[in-house]
C-alpha cells in the first residue's frame, strides 16, 4: 500500500509540474490522456465490473461534448455551468438507453449499442444547423464567468476533474454498487438470489458510465476547440474498449494504465501514422487472445497478489 | 404516387435488399455453426471486391475471375478462423464481439493503406443501360443481384437440408459435444463455415462493384445486414433473406416519402425496436432472458 501511495505521489508531482517543464504539445497530449482516463474509468465500471458490452461509449462522449459546446456557443452559458449540464444531459440519455437495454446482454446488447451509436452519428450529421453537421463545430475558448482561461489553467482544470473522476470511480468500485456490479457480471441469477436486482444495477452502471463519458466529452471541448462526428465513431468506441482490455478489465488502475499507454502509442509510432489503426487492432486482438486479464491483471497474478478476480464478462 | 412509381420503388428496394440479404446470409452461417457473430463480415465484402479488382488487373476474364475470387476469399476465411477465432471460440461473448471487430478494423486499415480512399469501378459484362420491362425501367445489374440472391438462398437451403456436410454443420450448431461423438470434425466444420461466409461476402462485393464502386467504406453496409439478420432471427437463413428484402423496401419507401435523413435512421430504429421487443427475430429460436 505504501508503494502505491508513493507511486501516486510521484505521478501527481509529475502531472502538476508538466506545464512548467513540457512543451505546449506535450501539455496537449497530457490533456488527451487525462480525458481518455475519464472515459476509460467509466467504461470499465460498465464493461469490466458489470459485464455489459457497450459499443456506444464514444457517442455518449459525443453527446457530452455537443451538449457542452451548444450551451456555451449558442446560449452563451459560461463553461463552468455548461459542463455539468452536459454531464446531466449525457447521464439522462445514457439512462434512457440503459432502461430498455437492461434486459439484454451479450450479443444483443452489442447490437443495441451499435444501433445507438449509428443513430447518434446520423442525428449529428443530419441537423447541420444545430450541430454543424459533418463540417464540425468550432468552439469558443472556455471562460469561467467572464474570466478567460489560459492554456495552463485549462490543463490544471482538466487534471483536477480527472483526479476527481478517477477517485470517484475507485470509490464506486469498492462501494455497495461496485460489489453489486461484480455480482451481476459473475451471475445474474446468483445476484438475484442475494437480493441484488440485476436490471436496476445494470441501469445504474449505464448511467454512471454515461456520466463519465459526458464529463470526458465536456472536457474534450475545452481542450480541442473543435469537434466533428468522426471523433466519436465506432473506432473511437473500440479505442476506449482497447484501453480497458489492454489495461485490465474491472480495475481502475487498469483503465489508467491502458489510457496512458495507448494514447502515447501513436506518438511513439509517429513515423508509421497510417498504420495506427492496424496497430490498435492488432494490440486489441493480441490482448484478447494472449492476455485476457490485461496488463494489470497479468502483473497482479505474476506477483501472486491476491487481487480481486478480474474475470471476463 | 402513381402505381408505376410505387412498383419502381419496390423493385429498387428489392435490389438493395438483396445485397443486405446476401450479407445477412453470410453472417448467419458461422453463427449457425459456432454461435460467433462475425462483426468483420462487412470487411470480408470489401476484401472480396478488392480481390476481384486485383485478379482482373492480372487479366483474368470475368467468367474466370468470379470463381477465382470466391476461392481466394474462402481461403482468407479459413485463415482468419484458424488464426484468430479458433483459439478464443470458447471465450465469453465480449471477447468474440471485440475480436471480430478488431479483425475488421485491421482489414479496413490495410486496404486503405494500399489503395487509399479512391473509388474503383469493376465493370461487369452485364452492366449497361436500363432495360424496359413492361412499364418499368430496370437496371440489368439489379436483375443480376436479385437473381443471384434467389439462387443463393435456394442453394443454401438445399445444402443445409440435403447434403452430408450441411447436416454436419447443423449438428454442430445443435450440440457440439454430441456432434463430436458422432464423428463429425467440429474444427473442420467451423473452418468451412467461415470459408463459406467469406465467399458469400465476396460475392456481395462483386455484385456491388459495378453498381456503387469499390472503396474501403464498402463494409459499412454490414450494419444494414445486421439489422436484416435481427429482423429474420439469427441463424435462420430464410429469415435473414426475408429481413434483408423487407429492410431494403422499407428503407427505399421511407427515403421516397420522408426524405434522406429518415431513410438513414429507419434501419436502426427497426433494429432497436426489434431487439427490445422481440430479440429472437421473426423466426429465431426463443431463448430465456435473465
Amino acid at each position: 500500500m505504501r508503494v502505491g501511495l508513493a507511486a501516486i505521489a510521484i505521478v501527481a508531482a509529475f502531472a502538476l509540474a508538466l506545464p512548467l517543464i513540457g512543451t505546449s504539445y506535450q501539455v496537449y497530449l497530457a490533456e488527451l490522456i487525462l480525458i481518455n482516463i475519464v472515459a476509460a474509468v467509466g467504461l470499465n465500471l460498465l464493461t469490466g465490473n458489470c459485464g455489459q458490452i457497450s459499443l456506444c461509449h464514444a457517442s455518449l462522449m459525443a453527446i457530452g461534448a455537443y451538449a457542452t459546446a451548444l450551451f456555451t456557443a449558442r446560449l452563451a452559458v459560461t463553461y463552468i455551468v455548461a459542463l455539468p449540464i452536459g454531464v446531466i444531459v449525457t447521464t439522462l440519455l445514457g439512462a434512457s438507453l440503459g432502461y430498455p437495454a437492461r434486459r439484454l446482454s451479450g450479443l444483443y446488447l452489442a447490437l443495441v449499442t451499435l444501433g445507438f451509436l449509428e443513430v447518434v452519428s446520423i442525428v449529428i450529421e443530419e441537423f447541420p444547423d444545430v450541430t454543424g453537421g459533418v463540417r464540425g463545430l468550432s468552439l469558443v475558448k472556455p471562460d469561467f464567468i467572464g474570466l478567460r482561461l489560459n492554456a495552463e489553467a485549462i490543463y490544471y482544470f482538466v487534471l483536477g476533474m480527472t483526479a476527481l473522476a478517477t477517485y470517484a470511480g475507485w470509490n464506486i468500485q469498492r462501494s455497495r454498487y461496485g460489489r453489486a456490479f461484480n455480482a451481476v457480471r459473475q451471475s445474474a441469477v446468483v445476484a438475484q438470489a442475494l437480493a441484488i436486482p440485476p436490471g436496476r444495477i445494470k441501469l445504474v452502471a449505464f448511467s454512471i458510465a454515461a456520466a463519465f463519458a459526458g464529463l470526458a466529452g465536456g472536457l474534450f471541448t475545452a481542450v480541442v476547440g473543435f469537434i466533428d462526428p468522426t471523433e466519436f465513431d465506432i473506432s473511437a468506441s473500440l479505442r476506449q474498449i482497447t484501453f480497458i482490455a489492454v489495461g485490465g478489465l474491472g480495475s481502475v488502475l487498469g483503465s489508467v494504465v491502458g489510457a496512458v499507454m495507448l494514447t502515447l502509442l501513436p506518438e511513439v509510432l509517429r513515423g508509421a501514422k497510417e498504420y495506427s489503426d492496424v496497430v490498435y487492432g492488432a494490440i486489441l486482438l493480441g490482448a484478447l487472445v494472449v492476455a485476457p486479464k490485461g496488463i494489470v491483471g497479468s502483473l497482479g497474478s505474476l506477483f501472486g497478489r491476491n487481487e480481486r478476480k478480474a474475470r471476463q464478462p | 404516387m402513381t402505381w408505376r412509381i410505387a412498383l419502381q420503388l419496390v423493385l429498387s428496394g428489392l435490389s438493395v435488399g438483396s445485397i443486405y440479404a446476401i450479407v445477412a446470409l453470410a453472417l448467419a452461417i458461422p453463427f449457425k455453426a459456432s454461435r460467433v457473430l462475425n462483426f468483420a463480415q462487412g470487411e470480408l465484402v470489401t476484401l472480396g471486391a478488392y480481390i476481384g479488382l486485383v485478379l482482373t488487373s492480372y487479366g483474368l476474364p470475368y467468367a474466370a475471375m468470379v470463381p477465382a475470387t470466391l476461392l481466394v476469399a474462402a481461403a482468407f476465411g479459413i485463415l482468419i478462423e484458424r488464426l484468430f477465432i479458433r483459439p478464443i471460440v470458447d471465450a465469453p461473448e465480449f471477447t468474440l464481439v471485440i475480436a471480430t471487430f478488431a479483425i475488421g478494423i485491421i482489414i479496413r486499415a490495410l486496404v486503405r493503406i494500399h489503395w487509399q480512399d479512391n473509388t474503383f469501378f469493376l465493370p461487369a459484362p452485364y452492366s449497361g443501360p436500363a432495360l424496359p420491362v413492361g412499364p418499368l425501367r430496370v437496371n440489368p445489374s439489379y436483375l443480376v443481384i436479385i437473381g443471384s440472391t434467389t439462387l443463393l438462398v435456394a442453394l443454401l437451403v438445399l445444402f443445409f437440408r440435403q447434403t452430408r456436410y450441411g447436416k454436419a454443420m447443423r449438428a454442430v450448431a445443435f450440440n457440439q459435444t454430441a456432434a463430436r461423438l458422432m464423428g463429425i470434425g467440429v474444427g473442420r466444420v467451423f473452418g468451412s463455415a467461415w470459408a463459406l461466409a467469406a465467399a458469400i461476402g465476396a460475392l456481395a462485393g462483386l455484385l456491388l462493384a459495378p453498381v456503387i464502386g469499390i472503396n474501403p467504406e464498402l463494409g459499412h453496409l454490414m450494419l444494414k445486414a445486421l439489422v436484416a439478420a435481427v429482423i429474420g432471427g439469427f441463424g435462420s437463413l430464410g429469415g435473414a433473406a426475408f429481413g434483408g428484402l423487407l429492410l431494403g423496401v422499407l428503407e427505399t419507401y421511407a427515403g421516397a416519402l420522408f426524405g434522406a435523413a429518415f431513410k438513414e435512421i429507419i434501419p436502426f430504429g427497426i433494429l432497436i425496436a426489434f431487439l427490445l421487443v422481440r430479440p429472437q427475430g421473426l423466426w429465431g429460436p426463443t431463448q430465456a432472458r435473465v
